[in-house]
């Protein structure tokens, strides 16, 4: 059997610069893996090269074994990669419910109505913001209208790029509290993460990014006890 | 009376208005091109119509529906083969470089304008009655033109905000990566938003023939007025612009009643400067 995301060698960067140095992850079916990483360390670029934003300039992605690299970014999200980008890129203007349709109009009319019917379940407080406009919103809203958004494209793997910052750690810990549902639907999710302890507490596996490579990788209890992951974080 | 009547023509006229920004609005707000060529687009439909009306006898209603046709098609291949080219290298000056490209393409086009249609003004009589209610008089067409224009515009309202492809476009305008995670072709969107927003430009250029002569030469007022609706309106804002319109449409009819043409050609060149100086982030984008 496959893995639901596999990449190989890739490398991608912006402009001139190189940030992604040949990189090798894998994220089994119903996993939770985190990729933790100083700022800097190349997170948000591996995920925005996953999601087809960027174009990897060398190597393979693979969505349950189906080569994506290189497709145009929409599709890859038809191909079920849900991105939850950093910023989370709402439409400030536009309502909750809106996001939920957008996100949503990839699926067929049955399976969108259950997937809104999850993702309200899940967030429930969203259901009494439906109307309102996402820019008025909160932080911890917002960044669950942009994780609701992503499910609605009813992905396999879901890319949540620090959906920590900005937010209280009990907000973090609700948004984490979702992963095993989510896992019970068969989604497979990629994390990256700044906090190491955070981080950590919602995954089964991690991997350590350094200046656009993956220097450690491990179980999430492995990689807790091991003073290399403090170090790559220091700089030592 | 007399201010009820210039209110009425003043609202009909801003119907018209409502249009020529309304047009404008899309392609500024939602794509962030500054188009310059719009002027030119709503003169060079204005004298289309001109001809068309002259060799058929056919109503100029007849001619909207095929300037926004024609005029949407052209839009969508200028923006494939032009407009998008520019904006993708322009990066962050994207906004600035399509500004000098339409800039540059207006001028094609009202010199294309001057070598059809010649440099003189025109009108197209049409419906040159007036409907009256007691001391009230109505040209019948300022009415048929403001309303025709008006209609078209809370179409383009409704379709915005009510349909899926609609709010695909304002989604794909308020964050092009948020577009992207919905699985939506941003590309294909812009295509379609500037083919509409050109289209739209030329009916109403079909429109204001009806009740203004047009020449080559009216594009460059034609722009500012849709500039001066949209900075007051608020860019990206489809009700501050319609209300817009419509008290600028007003503000014309009553100053040129009291101070005469002259005034009523130069308020919106006043108005600019006005806004310019009270409101200076006017013309940025609303997020």
């Amino acid at each position: 059997m496959s893995a639901a995301l596999s990449l190989s060698g890739v490398v991608a960067g912006i402009g001139p610069l190189t940030i992604l140095q040949g990189v090798d992850l894998e994220v089994g079916e119903g996993e939770v893996v985190v990729v933790l990483g100083a700022n800097g360390a190349g997170k948000t670029t591996l995920l925005r090269t996953i999601a087809g934003l960027l174009a990897p300039r060398a190597g393979s992605i693979r969505l349950r074994g189906e080569e994506i690299a290189g497709r145009p970014a929409h599709r890859i999200t038809r191909a079920g990669i849900g991105h939850v980008p950093s910023g989370r890129e709402l439409f400030p203007r536009l309502s909750v419910g809106d996001h939920l349709e957008l996100g949503g109009q990839v699926c067929a009319p049955a399976r969108r109505a259950e997937l809104r019917a999850s993702v309200l379940e899940m967030f429930p407080v969203l259901a009494e913001r439906l109307g309102q406009r996402a820019g008025t919103l909160s932080g911890g809203e917002q960044q669950m209208v942009a994780i609701a958004r992503a499910l609605m494209t009813d992905p396999r793997v879901l890319l949540l790029d620090e959906p920590s910052t900005g937010l209280a750690p009990r907000i973090v810990l609700s948004v984490f509290q979702t992963f095993p549902a989510l896992r019970k639907q068969g989604v497979s999710i990629l994390l990256a993460e700044q906090s190491l302890t955070l981080g950590l507490s919602a995954a089964d596996r991690a991997y350590v990014m350094d200046h656009g490579r993956m220097v450690l990788s491990g179980t999430a209890a492995e990689l807790a006890g091991d003073k290399r992951v403090a170090d790559t974080y220091l700089g030592r | 009376m007399l201010a009820l009547q210039l209110l009425v023509n003043g609202v009909l006229l801003g119907g018209l208005y409502v249009l020529v920004a309304q047009s404008l609005n899309l392609i500024f707000g939602v794509m962030g091109v500054v188009n310059l060529a719009h002027g030119a687009v709503i003169a060079l439909a204005g004298l289309f119509t001109y001809w068309f009306t002259a060799q058929t006898g056919a109503s100029p209603l007849l001619a909207v529906p095929i300037a926004f046709v024609a005029a949407a098609l052209a839009g969508a291949v200028g923006q494939r083969l032009l407009i998008e080219p520019v904006m993708r290298a322009g990066g962050s000056k994207s906004e600035l470089l399509s500004l000098i490209v339409t800039f540059g393409l207006s001028y094609i086009l009202i010199e294309l304008a001057l070598q059809l249609f010649g440099a003189d003004f025109v009108s197209v009589p049409y419906l040159q009655s007036s409907w009256t209610l007691g001391s009230l008089a109505f040209g019948k067409a300022l009415v048929v033109a403001g309303a025709f224009a008006a209609g078209m515009s809370a179409l383009l309202y409704l379709w915005l905000n009510h349909t899926m492809s609609g709010k695909a476009l304002l989604a794909a305008s308020q964050s092009p990566t948020g577009a992207i995670c919905c699985g939506i072709d941003v590309a294909r969107v812009r295509v379609t938003a500037f083919a509409i927003g050109v289209g739209l430009a030329a009916a109403a250029g079909a429109l204001v023939i009806v009740i203004m002569p047009v020449a080559p030469q009216t594009a460059a007022d034609l722009n500012l007025l849709a500039f001066v609706i949209i900075a007051l309106g608020g860019l990206g804002d489809y009700v501050g612009v319609a209300i817009a319109a419509v008290l600028l449409g007003i503000a014309q009819s009553v100053a040129g009643y009291y101070l005469g043409g002259n005034a009523e050609y130069v308020l919106p060149y006043v108005l600019l400067l006005a806004v310019m100086v009270a409101l200076p982030g006017r013309f940025r984008r609303v997020r």
